[in-house]
């Protein structure tokens, strides 16, 4: 109820002509041209798409969350394993998914099944900083942008989607639109303003080697 | 108050540097007080200002400590996301609670009110302050002191992640007057905090109490944040300096001036204080200073007064050691020394250098002293031919003589009088309560001292005197009368050969016109009273008035004509003969002078007296007549016998000079004096005047015819001229004739009178001898 994701963002794109199956080329960057990391550039098929279960896993590690972003199929379940020499407690108040497990060490029992569409932000109660998203969406056809700000989406069957762009700390309000997809490669470029992440106040650790 | 006075001076120096200096200083005083206040206000006021900047971000931190606790808490971040609203205000209230925080919220991500303590139940409402929530999410955490709506609070704004942004916490204390005083109880200054908009100035929170904080709004106007300002509230002065805090919020931070200056004030009385005790002191102690200089100066000043009048009797005691001392010790000794010359003054005055007995002058002033009650004597002594004394043996043995005669006076004196040399060898004697026997065997006393010869230089002296006795107040109540009257029982006594005469039996007593008269005489000749009568002289061999015998007369103004006898002895023993005798001269020689130049040949004599005689002007002034060709028609003196007699010797060298300058001598008065034949012999004299006591008696007493006509006899043997005066009657002018008398003179003859009658009569005369042959 209180959670507001973030809206699904519109971009501006450069399209070709459709083809069987395509790929998409998406770079993302800011107005200064610094390449965006962690970018999710999602394609929603107007009709049902194949579900596409997969499991995936969040790992904590130097405490943090690793990877920053996680998008997942709704349905697919995510492994969260402590590789810390000590306990983390993850939780998410976001209403696709509100969740907790409590004090832990090495592998929980079991994963976390994401089955509802949406923004689910994690936490750990004991590390304020860490921090992680995981998008939870109802299409097979998406992915992120790497250090370099590319992301590449392949084979995607011809046909008409809509095109979402979304990201953590997006401040521009990026419109939606329809991509028609043929059998060809598409690039997309968008110029976003993203904030780096903020520095969160994380503490060394007493006589480690970090 | 006068200035004139040393004191008052004194005292308005001293007070007046006092007050100077005192007014320097309190000027100094108040104009480096009034910057020191303002340096202490400014410096309280940006103290107080940064305090109440600590004191603002102390209950920031405060707040967003209390927030973060809360925005961290697991359980509260739970509760939001469950949308869990009894449990998120139970938090929100429990966290308040701890600090006393009034305003507790939750604020949804979209600006809406999802919880608040203070209205549990209310809807979501818009947050009131939608731009805090921006600058939140620019930086965290955000605080500021904000209106909402009426109520002012301070309030802080802390995001509650999870670990995205899920909401926000917005806790406040409320601002209102406790609050506001408590800050200002801190911090030192008042604190006010005001909203300002185009409608003024809102107050909404102060430490100012009643009036001073409805003042606020309308002093608060036209300050702004840039400088402190001197606001009056309610007649106090506040210095104030504006902290905005919010968009229209501002804190007025405000230090009272009174307050810091209240020292300086206390400091300020205390200063006039010291001002008006140190005048005080001031005009005390220098009054009492002034008084010490100036009392012994008064003191001086009244001494010298005293001084003035001849009072030295009243020696200064002024024992200081200082300068006045100094001056006092001075001034005694001055007036010693003041003291001490005029008593040698008093002593030159008083005193007979000579003798070292008193003088005229002193001896005059104790008889103006004798009083009516207290009768008393006085006994003039005068020695019996001192003169001659004088003259054959000199000054010297003179002045040594009068020393003797002095001392041996003053030897009897002791204790009997006061005694005083009067003049050259007259002494005298003033004699108390002593009646007419006591100073007549007073006198036999004094002849008796003087008996013994006095020794001088070998030579023996042998010396008598004459004492004449007036008495007080029988003879006389003013020393002149008293003076005068002995000095002619003096006379009497030397005339008489007696030794000692008393006044009483001398003579007639002096009619008091006479005394008058002496007085008036010298108004007299100034003012021409004085007349000169002719008598004729009669040539009884040619019958013929070939001389005239000049008397004076004075033609008194309310007397009317005053013989010569009244008055010419008081001018003898006055010395005032010494003016009339050359008067006399003067006008007997023009006359004679012009007698001469109308034909009438009219030899003029002039009675001449013993002080003219013997004083060295009447030859000077015969002398000086002659060198002036005025003595043509002659001049014959007459000098009396007893003149001569007074002192032969002196008498004798005038009488040389007088006949060499071709004066004709005559003696008058002949046969009534003692001049012995052997003296005339000597004396250069052409005339005799037989005494007219002689003539009278001529039909009485045939001796007295014997004695005439002897005199004639003897005059006409010795070469001289006889004039037989006071001729009355024809038988004495007949006797006369047969007896052989050169020239007669009388009323029967002719009676004095003015040079024109006498002019008359002689033209008369010579035409009733002309019938007559």
């Amino acid at each position: 109820m209180i959670l507001a994701p973030k809206a699904w963002l519109p971009l501006l794109l450069a399209c070709s002509a459709c083809a069987t199956a395509g790929s998409l080329e998406v770079v993302a960057a800011t107005p200064e041209g610094k390449p965006i990391e962690d970018f999710a550039v999602v394609l929603e098929a107007a009709a049902p798409s194949p579900t596409k279960k997969t499991k995936s896993a969040i790992i904590q590690r130097d405490r943090e969350f690793n990877p920053y972003l996680t998008i997942i199929q709704t349905g697919t379940a995510i492994e969260f394993p402590n590789r810390d020499p000590f306990k983390h407690h993850v939780y998410s108040f976001s209403q696709p998914k509100m969740f907790e497990i409590k004090l832990y060490a090495g592998k929980p029992a079991k994963p976390v099944v994401f089955d509802k569409p949406g923004v689910v932000a994690l936490g750990c109660n004991i590390h304020d900083w860490m921090e992680a998203y995981v998008l939870v969406v109802d299409t097979p056809y998406f992915g992120k942008t790497g250090q370099d700000g590319r992301a590449h989406l392949d084979n995607i069957p011809e046909g008409v989607y809509r095109l979402r762009y979304w990201h953590p700390r997006l401040m521009d309000e990026l419109p939606t639109r329809e991509l028609r997809m043929g059998n060809e490669n598409v690039r997309l470029t968008l110029k976003a303003t993203v904030p780096p992440r903020p520095a969160h106040n994380k503490p060394p650790l007493e006589g480690s080697g970090y | 108050m006068s200035f004139r006075s040393l004191r008052n001076r004194i005292v308005a120096v001293f007070v007046g540097l006092l007050v100077l200096v005192m007014a320097m200083v309190l000027v100094l005083v108040n104009r480096s007080g009034d910057q020191i206040i303002d340096g202490v206000i400014e410096r309280q006021l940006k103290s107080g200002a940064r305090t109440f900047q600590i004191l603002l971000s102390q209950n920031n931190s405060q707040l967003e400590i209390a927030a973060k606790l809360l925005a961290s808490d697991f359980a509260f971040r739970e509760a939001i996301a469950t949308g869990d609203k009894p449990t998120i205000l139970s938090a929100l209230r429990n966290h308040g609670n701890r600090i006393r925080a009034r305003k507790m919220l939750l604020v949804s991500l979209d600006g809406r009110v999802m919880a608040d303590t203070q209205n549990p139940s209310a809807r979501p409402y818009p947050f009131p302050l939608p731009d805090l929530l921006s600058n939140a999410e620019q930086s965290v955490p955000v605080s500021t002191i904000a209106a909402m709506p009426s109520e002012a609070y301070q309030v802080v704004v802390v995001p509650v992640f999870a670990p995205a942004r899920l909401a926000w916490i917005v806790m406040g204390f409320r601002v209102d007057d406790a609050w506001a005083r408590e800050f200002a109880s801190i911090s030192g200054v008042e604190v006010s905090i005001v909203r300002k908009d185009k409608g003024g100035i809102n107050t909404l929170a102060t430490s100012l109490s009643g009036e001073l904080a409805a003042d606020l709004p309308k002093a608060a106007a036209r300050l702004d944040s840039s400088h402190s300002e001197l606001l009056t509230l309610a007649d106090s002065h506040y210095q104030s300096v504006a902290e905005p805090l919010d968009k229209n919020v501002l804190a007025i931070l405000q230090r009272q001036i009174d307050q810091d200056a209240a020292p300086f004030r206390t400091m300020q009385v205390v200063l006039w204080g010291i001002l008006a005790g140190g005048v005080l002191f001031f005009i005390v102690g220098s009054f009492l200073l002034a008084r010490r200089i100036t009392h012994p100066i008064n003191r001086l000043a009244l001494a010298a007064k005293r001084i003035e009048t001849g009072d030295y009797s009243d020696a200064l005691a002024v024992r200081s050691q200082d300068e006045i001392g100094e001056l006092a010790s001075s001034f005694v000794r001055m007036s010693e020394g003041i003291a001490s010359r005029e008593q040698k003054i008093l002593r030159l005055a008083y005193q007979d250098l000579l003798t070292g007995l008193f003088n005229r002058t002193r001896f005059l002033q104790a008889l103006e002293e004798l009083s009516e009650g207290n009768p008393a004597a006085i006994a003039l002594v005068d020695l019996d031919r001192f003169r001659h004394i004088n003259n054959a043996l000199g000054h010297g043995v003179g002045d040594h003589l009068l020393i003797v005669v002095g001392q041996r006076l003053d030897a009897i004196s002791r204790g009997s009088g006061l005694l005083a040399r009067l003049g050259e060898d007259e002494f005298a004697f003033l004699l108390p309560e002593h009646d007419q026997n006591a100073a007549w065997a007073f006198a036999e006393t004094i002849l008796e001292a003087l008996r013994k010869p006095v020794e001088i230089d070998d030579q023996r002296l042998d010396i008598s005197a004459s004492v004449g006795i007036a008495l007080f107040p029988q003879d006389g109540v003013n020393a002149s009368t008293l003076l005068r009257r002995a000095e002619l029982a003096v006379y009497a006594a030397k005339k008489h050969r007696s030794g000692i005469a008393l006044a009483a039996t001398v003579e007639e007593q002096p009619e008091p016109e006479h005394l008058s008269l002496i007085g008036e005489m010298r108004e007299a000749l100034v003012r021409d009273e004085f007349v000169v009568h002719y008598q004729p002289k009669l040539d009884l061999h040619s019958g013929e008035v070939i001389a005239v015998e000049a008397v004076i007369r004075w033609l008194h103004p309310e007397r009317g004509l005053i013989q010569p006898c009244k008055f010419i002895p008081f001018a003898e023993n006055t010395g005032f003969i010494r003016e009339i005798t050359p008067w006399v001269l003067e006008k007997v020689v023009d006359q004679a002078a012009r007698w001469h130049e109308s034909g009438r040949k009219l030899l003029p004599s002039v009675n001449i007296s013993t002080y003219d005689l013997l004083s060295a002007g009447l030859v000077e002034t015969v002398r000086a007549l002659a060198s002036d060709q005025k003595l043509t028609p002659g001049l014959c003196l007459e000098i009396t016998e007893s003149a001569l007699m007074e002192d032969p010797e002196i008498s004798l060298d005038h009488l040389m000079q007088l006949a060499a300058l071709g004066v004709r001598l005559s003696v008058d008065d002949y046969g009534a004096g003692q001049a012995s034949l052997a003296y005339l012999k000597a004396l250069p004299i052409h005339e005799l005047k037989i005494d007219r006591s002689f003539i009278h008696s001529l039909a009485q007493s045939p001796k007295d015819a014997a004695i005439v006509r002897s005199t004639v006899a003897l005059g006409h043997a010795l070469g001289l001229t006889v004039v037989a005066e006071g001729v009355e009657t024809e038988a004495d002018f007949v006797w006369l004739r047969q007896v052989g008398a050169d020239l007669v003179q009388g009323y029967w003859i002719a009676r004095p009178m003015p040079a024109s009658e006498l002019e008359i009569w002689l033209d008369k005369r010579q035409r009733w001898a002309v019938a007559a042959n």
